[in-house]
């Protein structure tokens, strides 16, 4: 992992006919990669970050979660909004080609209806346990209804470890505290618009327009979203691959850092 | 000052150690209850109304709440039909008041457009018309709207309703949320162009300032305890009236107390201090603070005010376990002889200027004879008392039926006009 702290570029593109600012972060240099970050915002993690040593990452912020703007979110009424929000976003990048794109969690689905309306739009994308199916023996577990007591072992494998106790370790001057906890909810308020009250609107019957090759990471004890839904993905999108992580819940990139760089290095690399 | 009963439809035998088992909403195992006491919750709550209306209240108040254990009342339109029409047929002239259908939670504001018409209709012109934005776990979890809509979709429905009500031809309506090809409803309501309005709120500026900026009352329930927040609150409001130049007409503030009269201030403790108990442990400090702040529902100022200055929830967070003492000097109740009672209300309305009582007089596992004393003692030597607070400023109460006193914001009647 990188030792220094590569510098992030805040680039501010206007979608949607000047109604919304979509903030993108830029970090590191090489070909263009996209990150769709999950339901609780985006995070620069290690996982990031070494990536960031190999590619030029472009981070958009989901609409509403950028700090100053949060109404931005309702401009933004449904998945198909967000969708054209985002392609309209990619476009403008002007990134010289079709970048991979990797999402985790919320970041997945979106990557995957991404992939789905516009079949050209990415290279390769990697999908860490994407949300966005649903069967009624398997349902997902309700992480923005949750007590934040519930939230460790609802996203980790082993809630005690560093990985866990990281995420959850909140600033020590209150007023930092304040705006994460408050930023934190108002993230998953936001990313719940298009998730409540179940996180399904109908990519079972879209996957199949997902012609990228595409690579499917998912913790084997996925408390969140099952691992069942691994194969569904798998047998849905034609060129993929699935990749089960053990003694991983639904981070894999946190919990399993290596494992799952080393998972999506060589994906990249073919 | 307008006086009115208010009354929930608990589950009155809960076991004793619910509160450390279970949460009172959402989650509450049904198998817990027996038929026959539903029934009952039922039957004594409308027949504690009807003894009210029949003993010189001024209105009779309830709530929406659905899958939940401490209010029986997933529409609230329900219990008003049947108190409308029981009032209508014993010639009583009291304001029937849901407080009321949230318009955060429901997908089909046109039904509730009718339902209230309906209940204006049947009673002849006496509804206040009770419009909540609505409780996050009741919205969202209960009724699917995901929480990040609750207050757009409130802000889309209402003027719907309203010009349901009053607009002489049909019409379609492209909302954001709900589409209708014509809404032409039969009945109109009786008063027109619409009933008093009224909403709930729990102290957040943005609804206070919506209820200013269109001429609705306000209301506040007291639950989570007047001696910590009703200065806060109130205060809050009246600033807000004051900034936008508005005069502080009490009319338009209601407050809700639960209220427990007895013959002295020792017996009333006796006789209603478990009851008081239940309500709160088993009640309201069952609903755990994720259920009253689903991510989204709050806008992010307000969850850093929170954060920073969680004041406005008062003994909120003790609830559960509170002992009777802790609930009585929190104020989250007022219990005592006729007299204590009397004085402390008339204190907090001319304080805090509030011209609609609303005293919630069953609680929590009060059975029916216990409840019908405490209506007569109130009736007798309460209510004649706050009647006559506010008698002497001489404002006109434009947020009550007219038929029953009230004189109707019209365009050519304004606020400004008659203060």
């Amino acid at each position: 992992m990188s030792a220094t702290t590569p510098t992030i570029e805040d680039r501010a593109v206007d979608v949607w006919d000047g109604r919304v600012t979509l903030h993108v972060k830029v970090m590191g240099s090489g070909p263009p990669l996209l990150y769709l970050h999950p339901a609780a915002g985006l995070a620069f993690d290690p996982f990031l970050h070494t990536l960031a040593e190999r590619f030029t990452i472009y981070a958009p912020e989901c609409p509403g979660t950028s700090p100053g703007d949060p109404h931005a979110i309702h401009q933004v009424d449904d998945v198909s909004d967000l969708v054209l929000i985002y392609e309209e976003a990619i476009r403008k990048l002007d990134l010289g080609g079709p970048p991979i794109a990797v999402g985790q969690s919320f970041g997945g689905m979106l990557t995957a209806e991404l992939a789905a309306h516009f079949p050209g739009l990415f290279a390769k994308i990697v999908l860490l346990g994407p949300i966005g199916l649903w069967r009624a023996e398997a349902p997902l577990a309700n992480w923005i209804a949750a007590p934040p007591t519930d939230l460790p072992a609802m996203l980790f494998h082993d809630p005690s470890g560093p990985a866990a106790q990281a995420m959850f370790t909140l600033p020590e001057d209150p007023e930092q505290a304040v705006a994460a906890q408050a930023g934190l909810v108002w993230a998953l308020g936001c990313t719940g618009k298009f998730c409540w009250p179940i996180p399904e609107r109908g990519l079972h019957k879209r996957l199949h327009r997902i012609t990228a090759p595409a690579l499917i990471v998912w913790g084997e004890q996925d408390n969140l979203n099952p691992v069942v839904y691994a194969e569904e993905f798998g047998r849905a999108i034609a060129n993929s691959r699935v990749e089960i992580v053990p003694d991983c819940g639904h981070i894999p990139q946190v919990e399993q850092a290596e494992t799952t760089l080393k998972l999506v290095n060589d994906f990249l690399l073919e | 000052m307008k006086v009115s009963m208010f009354s929930q439809v608990p589950y009155r035998r809960l076991p004793d150690d619910f509160e450390q088992r279970y949460e009172s909403v959402v989650t509450t195992p049904w198998d817990l209850t027996e038929p026959e006491e539903v029934h009952a919750s039922y039957r004594d709550a409308l027949d504690q109304l009807m003894a009210a209306a029949r003993s010189g209240f001024d209105g009779v108040a309830f709530t929406e709440h659905a899958q939940s254990s401490y209010d029986m009342a997933p529409n609230p339109s329900l219990l008003g039909s049947a108190l409308a029409y029981a009032t209508d047929a014993e010639g009583l002239d009291v304001a029937i008041y849901p407080m009321g259908r949230s318009l955060g939670k429901t997908r089909e504001p046109v039904r509730v457009a009718e339902e209230y018409a309906m209940i204006d209709a049947i009673s002849n012109g006496r509804l206040m018309a009770g419009f909540p934005v609505g409780l996050p776990y009741d919205a969202s979890l209960n009724n699917g709207v995901p929480p990040m809509e609750l207050r757009g979709r409130f802000e889309e429905n209402l003027p719907l309703i309203r010009r349901a009500w009053s607009e002489p031809h049909p019409f379609p309506f492209n909302g954001t949320h709900v589409q209708y090809p014509s809404v032409n409803i039969w009945p109109r309501p009786i008063q027109q162009p619409h009933p008093p309005v009224w909403i709930t709120g729990i102290g957040n500026p943005a609804t206070m300032q919506y209820c200013l900026e269109h001429g609705y009352g306000f209301n506040y329930f007291g639950w989570f305890g007047a001696t910590l927040t009703s200065r806060r609150i109130f205060d809050r409001f009246w600033e807000i009236a004051d900034q936008m130049g508005q005069p502080r007409n009490p009319y338009r503030m209601g407050y809700m107390s639960v209220v427990c009269v007895g013959e002295t201030d020792a017996e009333a403790e006796a006789e209603y201090g478990d009851h008081v108990r239940y309500f709160f442990n088993k009640g309201l400090g069952s609903i755990p603070l994720e259920r009253l702040a689903l991510p989204g529902s709050i806008g992010l100022p307000g969850l850093r005010a929170i954060l920073t200055d969680p004041g406005d929830f008062g003994l909120y967070f003790q609830m559960r376990t509170a002992t009777f003492p802790e609930l009585a000097e929190a104020g989250c109740a007022i219990v005592g002889s006729p007299d204590t009672v009397a004085e402390r209300l008339i204190e907090i309305a001319t304080e805090f200027g509030i011209g609609q009582m609303l005293a919630m007089l069953q609680v929590g596992s009060m059975g029916r004879e216990l409840t019908m004393k405490n209506v007569a003692l109130f009736a007798e030597h309460v209510l004649p008392r706050l009647k006559e607070v506010h008698r002497e400023e001489d404002w006109d109460n434009h947020w009550w039926p007219e038929r029953l006193g009230g004189v109707p914001l019209t365009p050519e009647r304004t606020m400004e006009a008659t203060a």
